[in-house]
């Protein structure tokens, strides 16, 4: 049976074009269909015929959807119209209809139209907010506070936190969660009528989506506080989720605005679970389900004094060990990897304790630390053969410190030894003065030292290379945009990752790294890693260090992979690491809350020293944030999300480093709770994939690069 | 025994090179044109914004452009404010590598035409063939609010 589902919209200028990313993604068909208006006299324009929408023929136009989901809402409860239209399927209930989905919806007693609130079901148990009794009506989420800006149109900041039960899986999960939302910017859950509630309950119901055979279902409330510091708490009618017969009461899935879903500017879609979880509820059966994985960059650093961070080098290694070794075990429990982008360069170019090899060999670090450091390095060595932690090289020693054609010029480039492209080999380092496609070259023009070279289906000879090779020695100047320089730099990195003992250069089978910066560079290092046999790179869109190249529109060069990425750290890349959740005194983006905006009305920094619920706000809120961008690569982009290991578990206690999160009763340093960003998220997204078995599994990133070709060839 | 087929409906025939088996191409794009970008952009008064909201002026807004003989810029702008386009190309050598710094400017700052709300369509270049290898498309709100626009480009052979 294929899937299939039908979108109704009001306006293509306002519809966000994830709705059908996702649903390619998913393999599942859809069909979209307009409203002519919000009010309930509104038509339904169908590609088989406009509908009254209250008609008999629209109610069998739909019977043949799995689903028919509502993409229209509002942020102003005063609206009098919006999805008006669809009230008369809140009563179209029989086997034969399908589940409506109706996400963030505007039923709010501010609708006068009387065809609507007569057609509104007497029986519908969630209480309709009402726009001049809202604290009666709704409840105030996640602490109350107003959003800096509309929060249903937030993608990578400012995230509203929400630990939901999900009641018959008996799951806690942080996702992103709005029910309804005003004009003052303030979340709101919903409320129940406990004696409407009640009997539907106690009412028999038969449709294939009531899965516990009840005319309605509480799906999920906000979550008990695990923690007497923890006193957000909700009251026993608040509500985030519901099924009133076949129709799922849900919150808030996608923003109402003209979002493109291009490879270059994809917006994160933050509340995206919502609709997956929206599908599964209705049986929508995808043909694919969508592999979770997860990649770190730099997975063994370790930062000297100099960058003050409140731990050693040993220490630094500890904590790292402890995380690593429980990231590996998760990865052997899961089916998945965890890609690591390995510092290379610290051989030949750089000796600092931040490179991979540096912290390993170099004599100026305490022995105790190097100890420390080869653990780590032994457990990552281990899991790469395993295929827990696949590693591959990410090297910020060339191109200024941007990775791959990071620079025009890599100055004083210090190169490899031996192989084919290492000291004392004269080799090319940049184009011949002349190049000619081998089609029209003439006889006998082409000198003796010509080469021939390709770069994707473009061939030429090029020759004359005075001044153009590297000479015997091991240091120059490195041009670095073109084939041979790409050559020599990726023969470097996997003859640094060999002398590592890793087995291979490209993560194993995977055959992928992620590249410093996430500079892919630009056709010629797509060709050379295609030559040393890489399948794919990680790569922003702009991907050189210097903004002179894009990647292809679909991110797939000669079927080579440019897989996008998102960084969900707990901190930003300029503060060096995190602090922890909050800290005071921290730099900008030091801590969490100061990196994604969390801090909503000051609602965490003015409550930081007095109220404890404030670092779990602040937990909520990351937890929700990271994972929504996460998921958002999962499910739209098909990209992968990263994090840095040292930068981000900086703020754990060295005590018990995986600890889960208990607020102010485990401290880590500065005397701030001790968090474990790589624990915490990676447990928080197991849950919903446990929430999700129909949509999700835990997979790698071959099984991402798999499903790119199934879905974007 | 030769391998036989109904040809024409009534004709039995063996297969050979006059009388091939008949097929149907399958995979082939019916036209020579590929969608390149669908973006919004929040067209703002920043000087050398492009359409992917990069200022970054030496960043391509399309690259690996080369096979295309002309781009077609549709896009539907949500606002009439007064805007300007800028289009920028330049050819790259076989490594992707700019020939040198810099932009050839084939459509100076142009007033942006249509009114809010309304479709509108930019064939790149005008006249002539394009065939560079990067193109950069900027917009510049002259006057009045940000507003958004809506663009795809389709890149024809």
């Amino acid at each position: 049976m294929t899937p299939k589902v039908c979108l109704v919209m009001r306006e293509f200028s306002s519809f966000n074009r994830a709705w059908t990313q996702i649903l390619r993604n998913l393999g599942i068909d859809y069909t979209l269909c307009t409203a002519t208006a919000g009010s309930t006299s509104a038509s339904i324009q169908t590609p088989q015929g406009v509908f009254a929408a209250g008609s008999a023929d629209l109610r069998g136009y739909f019977r043949q959807f799995d689903a028919v989901i509502l993409c229209d809402h509002s942020l102003n409860l005063n609206d009098t119209a919006r999805i008006n239209y669809s009230v008369f399927w809140l009563s179209w209930n029989a086997p034969e209809d399908p589940a409506f989905l109706f996400f963030n919806p505007h039923f709010s007693t501010a609708i006068t139209e009387s065809a609507y609130n007569s057609n509104f079901p007497s029986d519908f148990p969630i209480v309709r907010p009402d726009p001049s009794d809202i604290a009666g009506t709704l409840e105030a989420a996640d602490g109350g506070s107003a959003t800096n800006g509309d929060p249903l149109i937030q993608t990578q900041i400012r995230a509203r936190g929400a630990c939901v039960l999900f009641l018959a899986e008996n799951t806690r999960a942080h996702v992103q969660t709005i029910c309804n939302a005003h004009t003052n910017n303030i979340p709101y859950y919903w409320r129940l009528d406990t004696t409407k509630h009640s009997t539907l309950a106690s009412t028999t119901y038969t449709h294939r989506v009531a899965r516990n055979g009840r005319a309605g279902e509480i799906l999920a409330v906000p979550a008990p506080p695990t923690s007497s510091e923890d006193t957000e708490t909700y009251p026993s009618d608040c509500v985030v989720a519901y099924r009133y017969r076949n129709c799922f009461w849900l919150p808030h899935a996608l923003a109402r605005a003209p979002f493109s879903v291009n490879l270059w500017d994809v917006a994160v879609q933050p509340f995206v679970f919502w609709l997956l979880y929206g599908l599964q509820l209705a049986g929508v059966r995808p043909r694919y389900r969508l592999p979770v994985q997860i990649e770190t960059s730099r997975p063994l650093e370790a930062l000297e004094a100099s960058f003050n961070p409140p731990y050693s080098l040993r220490e630094q290694c500890d904590f790292l060990l402890v995380s690593w070794d429980w990231m590996r075990e998760f990865a052997r429990r899961k089916g998945t990897a965890i890609i690591g982008g390995v510092t290379t360069g610290g051989r030949d170019r750089s000796a600092s304790s931040r490179q991979h090899w540096g912290i390993l060999y170099n004599t100026s670090y305490p022995a105790e630390a190097r100890e420390a450091a080869m653990r780590v390095h032994q457990i990552l060595v281990a899991g790469h053969r395993e295929g827990t932690t696949p590693c591959g090289p990410h090297d910020y020693t060339i191109g200024g410190g941007d990775g791959l054609w990071g620079s025009a010029v890599s100055a004083g480039y210090i190169r490899h030894a031996g192989r084919q492209r290492g000291t004392p080999n004269d080799v090319p380092i940049a184009r011949g003065m002349y190049c000619v496609a081998p089609h029209v070259l003439p006889a006998d023009v082409a000198d003796r030292g010509a080469q021939t070279v390709q770069v994707g289906d473009i061939e030429m000879v090029e020759w004359d290379f005075t001044g153009r090779t590297s000479g015997t020695g091991t240091t120059f100047d490195l041009p670095m945009d073109n084939i041979h320089a790409a050559r020599m730099i990726i023969e470097g990195h996997i003859d640094e990752m060999l002398a590592l003992g890793f087995p291979d250069g490209y993560c194993g089978g995977h055959k992928y790294t992620n590249p410093a910066g996430n500079n892919s560079g630009g056709e010629c290092y797509w060709q050379v890693l295609k030559e040393f046999g890489f399948r794919g790179i990680r790569s922003s869109s702009n991907c050189t260090g210097i903004y002179i190249k894009r990647v292809p529109p679909n991110r797939i060069w000669h079927g080579f992979h440019l897989v996008g990425a998102q960084a969900i750290d707990n901190c930003g890349s300029a503060s060096q690491f995190s602090r922890g959740l909050y800290l005071p005194s921290a730099p900008s983006g030091g801590d969490a809350v100061r990196h994604y905006l969390l801090d909503h009305g000051s609602d965490i920094s003015a409550n930081w020293a007095t109220g404890q619920v404030a670092a779990w706000r602040a937990y909520r809120r990351l937890l929700c944030q990271t994972t929504s961008s996460w998921l958002h690569c999962t499910a739209v982009e098909l990209s992968s999300a990263y994090f840095h290991p040292n930068q981000s578990l900086m703020c754990v206690s060295l005590a018990d480093a995986v600890a889960p999160f208990e607020g102010w009763s485990r401290l880590g340093p500065y005397s701030t709770p001790h968090y474990n960003h790589a624990v915490e998220l990676l447990e928080n997204m197991d849950a919903v994939v446990r929430l999700l078995p129909e949509y999700l599994y835990w997979g790698t990133i071959t099984d991402v690069m798999d499903h790119r070709e199934r879905v974007m060839g | 025994m030769p391998v036989r087929f109904l040809k024409n409906a009534s004709e039995l025939a063996d297969v050979s090179w006059e009388t091939p088996l008949p097929v149907q191409v399958a995979n082939a794009k019916p036209v020579p044109a590929d969608t390149l970008l669908v973006a919004t952009t929040t067209v703002t008064a920043d000087a050398n914004r492009d359409l992917l909201g990069s200022t970054s002026t030496e960043l391509p807004t399309l690259d690996g452009c080369m096979q295309y003989r002309k781009l077609v810029w549709f896009y539907f702008r949500a606002g009439a404010d007064s805007t300007t386009y800028r289009i920028l190309a330049r050819a790259t050598d076989h490594n992707g590598a700019p020939l040198g710094a810099g932009w050839q400017e084939i459509v100076p700052a142009t007033t942006l035409p249509g009114a809010a709300n309304s479709w509108n369509r930019i064939e790149i270049p005008a006249t002539t063939d394009g065939y560079y290898d990067q193109y950069r498309i900027e917009v510049q709100r002259t006057a009045g609010s940000n507003y958004t626009l809506t663009s795809k480009i389709v890149g024809v052979r």
